[in-house]
């Protein structure tokens, strides 16, 4: 019988004695669901061929420098129902992310032919697959499958979103917002532009804020700068969030 | 940064090498040296993390080490997010940590959208 995708987390975090935290647990479920299922813009296969191609950069042992082509190194699937120059895109994101510049993203556009809001649903499955495969590495726990793609089609949802002076992609400003963006917008005076970021896809955010909350901070505790779950204090929570960035490049 | 502001506002002196450097046990951040070795070979050199993974087991607890596993995996999903949308500061936030930025050689970095 097929697992469902809760269970499939469940099996991963079960695989170890260590006790993981039922909300981690929990919120890395809650994505995986998504993982596979038709979003905003594309249908579950082709989330999942995102996925594929992000699972295999996070793994591969002999990278692909960010200037060459990983699809045409042979090693991502040349079956895939996303076209290579897109899959190029998604592996140069998932493992060299920090080497983007404005300049590739109006080509990889141009070449892909991807509107902004489909690049943002590509980044969330690539956060999706991240966050839980990486976690997974660092806990020492096996890593879960992927869930099967469920049939159906995108909800093609629309924002109002603009141009942005703080982002390539264009986002929803806050007095712009909508009942969908409400959850993560209302009670907030202010938002910084990485979380904005993802605004064109409501669904986005969701995955945003489900495994912000669970792996670093709820979003409304982070003005206490002595917020803790009674393990890391703040001050090592930040260490750990500005080291890997460090390696990572990233100068946000 | 968040780590300085958490620092600053406990009165507590931080030396931003921290984040890049090699680190001492120090009292603005215990197990430090722990943390930063975890999140280092889980990018460097992935045949170490065990050891690093037991390392800071022995210095905290399992679920400390749990919670700072999940946060590298929080902090590689929010890179994605930040690289892969070009998201910038504002000019202002960007004037207020230029010595910073400067001091860790931030600017060098093809990211830095200035």
């Amino acid at each position: 019988m097929t697992q469902t995708p809760t269970s499939l987390i469940e099996s991963s975090h079960e695989s170890t004695d260590l006790q993981i935290r039922s909300d981690l647990t929990a919120a890395h479920a809650q994505v995986w669901e998504k993982l596979a299922a038709p979003g905003t813009w594309w249908s579950g296969s082709e989330r999942l061929a995102v996925a594929e191609v992000v699972r295999s950069a996070l793994s591969d042992t002999d990278p692909v420098p960010p200037w060459d082509s990983a699809s045409k190194s042979g090693r991502l699937p040349n079956d895939s129902v996303i076209n290579s120059e897109l899959q190029d895109a998604v592996y140069r994101l998932a493992l060299h992310a920090g080497t983007l510049t404005e300049q590739w993203y109006q080509k990889m556009r141009d070449a892909t032919g991807v509107t902004p809001q489909q690049w943002v649903e590509i980044i969330e499955v690539t956060i999706i697959v991240t966050s839980v495969l990486r976690f997974a590495q660092l806990a020492g726990v096996d890593q879960p499958e992927f869930p099967e793609p469920l049939e159906g089609h995108p909800t093609r949802q629309t924002q109002p979103s603009k141009p942005a002076n703080h982002h390539w992609v264009p986002v929803v400003h806050l007095e712009d917002s909508t009942p969908e963006l409400a959850p993560f917008y209302d009670g907030l005076p202010a938002l910084a532009p990485v979380i904005r970021a993802l605004s064109s896809v409501p669904s986005a955010m969701h995955t945003l804020f489900t495994l912000g909350d669970a792996q670093y901070i709820p979003m409304r505790e982070m003005v206490d700068l002595n917020w803790t779950r009674g393990t890391l204090s703040r001050r090592q929570i930040e260490l750990v969030a500005g080291r890997l960035s460090a390696h990572r490049e990233c100068f946000y | 940064m968040m780590l300085r502001a958490s620092s600053t506002a406990n009165d507590l002196e931080l030396d931003v090498d921290v984040v890049r450097g090699d680190l001492q046990e120090s009292d603005a951040i215990h197990h430090a040296p722990e943390l930063a070795a975890l999140v280092d070979a889980s990018v460097n050199d992935l045949a170490s993390l065990p050891s690093a993974r037991s390392a800071l087991v022995e210095a905290t607890d399992e679920a400390t080490m749990l919670d700072a596993a999940a946060v590298v995996a929080n902090f590689e999903m929010m890179t994605r997010i930040a690289d892969g949308t070009g998201t910038r500061h504002p000019a202002s936030r960007l004037e207020s940590m230029s010595e910073l930025s400067s001091s860790m050689g931030l600017e060098d970095f093809v990211s830095a959208r200035v």
